[in-house]
């Protein structure tokens, strides 16, 4: 249960991420989106990890940020939180 | 094989208007685009006044553009897009293979710079925009440009201060006019009104000192009450083409541009030498194959500093002759400011603008005659209804570089 909740709450604040910087309307965003169908190339998805790792406050290490899908993304980011997550909650969450 | 070029495209982003038209009727009219600074850090600074630009990125680019552009690119394709939407060119994918890109700015992005070191400096930041290296790098605007329409020739950016934009469309002309090119987008664009922009400058003391009565009367090239230059920013992007395949296409073509000249003064980075100013306009005429008598308008640099006034016109005297003091003269910057790299390209369109109009606009503010500065600057109004088919637009900047353009009307 409190998996599922990290969960939306990850995908809720990509979802805006997306929509701040991408001209990505959010009813097309969903856990099966591609960066391919959104048309994102490698240096979009450079651009957009800095914004990811400011939001989530994580580190991502060069050549660990493989992904297809936004599943893929949510994914990652939950376990960097985890990862990283040192025992004081973040002020966002 | 020397070839004929025709300038068939004209954009603007400016302190005076984001479009020629209205650029155009601003600059008649004798409207300053210079006021108070706009910035929250205005407080900070002595100078209080600049010509900035309206602009908001969002009107002309999509989220994903704008965040991977500084300013100084957006302005750059923002009036590209002009130019080419006014030329139609239509190139096939042979064709664009035979078109390039040319343009000047003189600091490139330096807003990211600004940015980037704020973040640095000031927030202590470990790690910064991932696109900050492509949003500063000098030759953006080209490659934004350059991918924009598909242009696989010459890619290329010339910074040369404030003659950059000047340079990079005589330099254009020519790879047209020896037939590497057929067509080129060429221009420039500068966007430095930042925080360290203006106190570098301040630092000079070269600024000119706010008017106490109207802010927009800041900047007065050419009076004896000048004060310095008014620092400005904006973009000016023209397509030029090979006069041939424009004339078989049907194309308007607004003007012939027929020379240029290239010097430098080998002498000193801020001290000008109106010897190779001289020497630049002497080698755009004869290039055009024109007596000075024949230029109507002369679009001055005119920057409003106490030195440089009193040595271009004693540039233009040794040039022209008692002509010096019949042709009209005039420094657009006291409305649009000092547009640094993109000035050079921002008076070329007003001298294209004087032919196409028939009318010459003003040096505006110039109240107080010197005797050093003696030449028919069009003073305070705009002349319409006066003949004029072949310009010059001056450009002379910090380094010693002189640039100078000469374009005809088209006959026939």
């Amino acid at each position: 249960m409190l998996e599922k909740t990290v969960m939306s709450t990850t995908l809720e604040r990509l979802k805006q991420l997306f929509v701040a910087k991408f001209d990505s309307d959010i009813e097309e965003l969903n856990l099966t989106t591609t960066l391919e169908y959104l048309g994102l190339d490698s240096l979009d998805m450079v651009d957009f990890l800095f914004d990811i790792e400011n939001e989530f406050e994580i580190k991502i290490p060069d050549q660990e940020f493989r992904v297809r899908t936004i599943q893929e993304i949510v994914d990652a980011v939950d376990r960097f939180i985890s990862e990283q997550r040192t025992g004081v909650s973040s002020d966002k969450q | 094989m020397k070839r004929r070029v025709a300038v068939t495209g004209l954009g603007i982003i400016s302190p005076c208007g984001n479009s020629i038209d209205e650029f155009s009727s601003n600059l008649m009219a004798g409207k300053s685009g210079v006021r108070r600074i706009s910035s929250a850090y205005s407080t900070l600074l002595s100078v209080k006044i600049a010509a900035e630009v309206d602009f908001n990125p969002f009107n002309y680019f999509t989220k994903r553009q704008v965040s991977t552009m500084d300013r100084v690119n957006q302005f750059a394709l923002a009036a590209a897009s002009q130019a080419w939407k006014d030329s139609e060119p239509s190139l096939d994918a042979k064709e664009k293979e035979r078109a390039g890109v040319c343009i000047g700015s003189g600091m490139g992005g330096g807003n990211t710079i600004e940015d980037l070191y704020d973040q640095l400096f000031k927030h202590n930041a470990d790690r910064v925009r991932p696109l900050t290296v492509l949003m500063v790098m000098n030759n953006a605007s080209a490659s934004h440009i350059s991918i924009a329409y598909g242009l696989s020739g010459p890619c290329l950016t010339l910074s040369t201060a404030c003659a950059s934009s000047a340079n990079a469309i005589g330099e254009a002309f020519r790879q047209i006019r020896d037939g590497y090119v057929d067509v080129m987008l060429a221009g420039g664009a500068e966007a430095f009104l930042t925080y360290g922009g203006f106190r570098s400058w301040e630092s000079l003391r070269v600024l000119a000192v706010e008017d106490p009565d109207d802010s927009s009367k800041s900047c007065k090239p050419f009076s004896k009450n000048r004060s310095g230059l008014v620092l400005g920013e904006g973009a000016a992007v023209v397509v030029l083409e090979e006069m041939e395949r424009a004339i078989l296409r049907g194309a308007l073509i607004h003007a012939e541009l027929v020379g240029y000249g290239s010097t430098s003064d080998a002498f000193h980075l801020t001290k000008p030498s109106f010897d190779q100013q001289a020497r630049a306009m002497s080698e755009a005429l004869r290039e055009a194959g024109l007596l000075p008598e024949d230029i109507d308008y002369i679009n001055a640099h005119g920057t409003a500093t106490r030195w440089s006034d009193p040595l271009e016109t004693q540039a233009i005297k040794k040039v022209f002759g008692d002509y010096a003091c019949k042709v009209p003269v005039s420094s657009t910057k006291s409305m649009h400011g000092h547009t640094m790299g993109a000035s050079g390209a921002m008076e070329f369109v007003v001298s294209l603008l004087a032919i196409k109009n028939q009318a010459v606009p003003p040096t505006i503010n110039l109240d107080q005659p010197d005797p050093e500065c003696d030449l028919d600057y069009v003073p305070n109004i705009g002349r319409k209804g006066v003949q004029v088919n072949t310009v010059m637009s001056n450009s002379f900047a910090f380094g010693g570089t002189n640039a100078v353009l000469v374009a005809r009307k088209m006959k026939g």
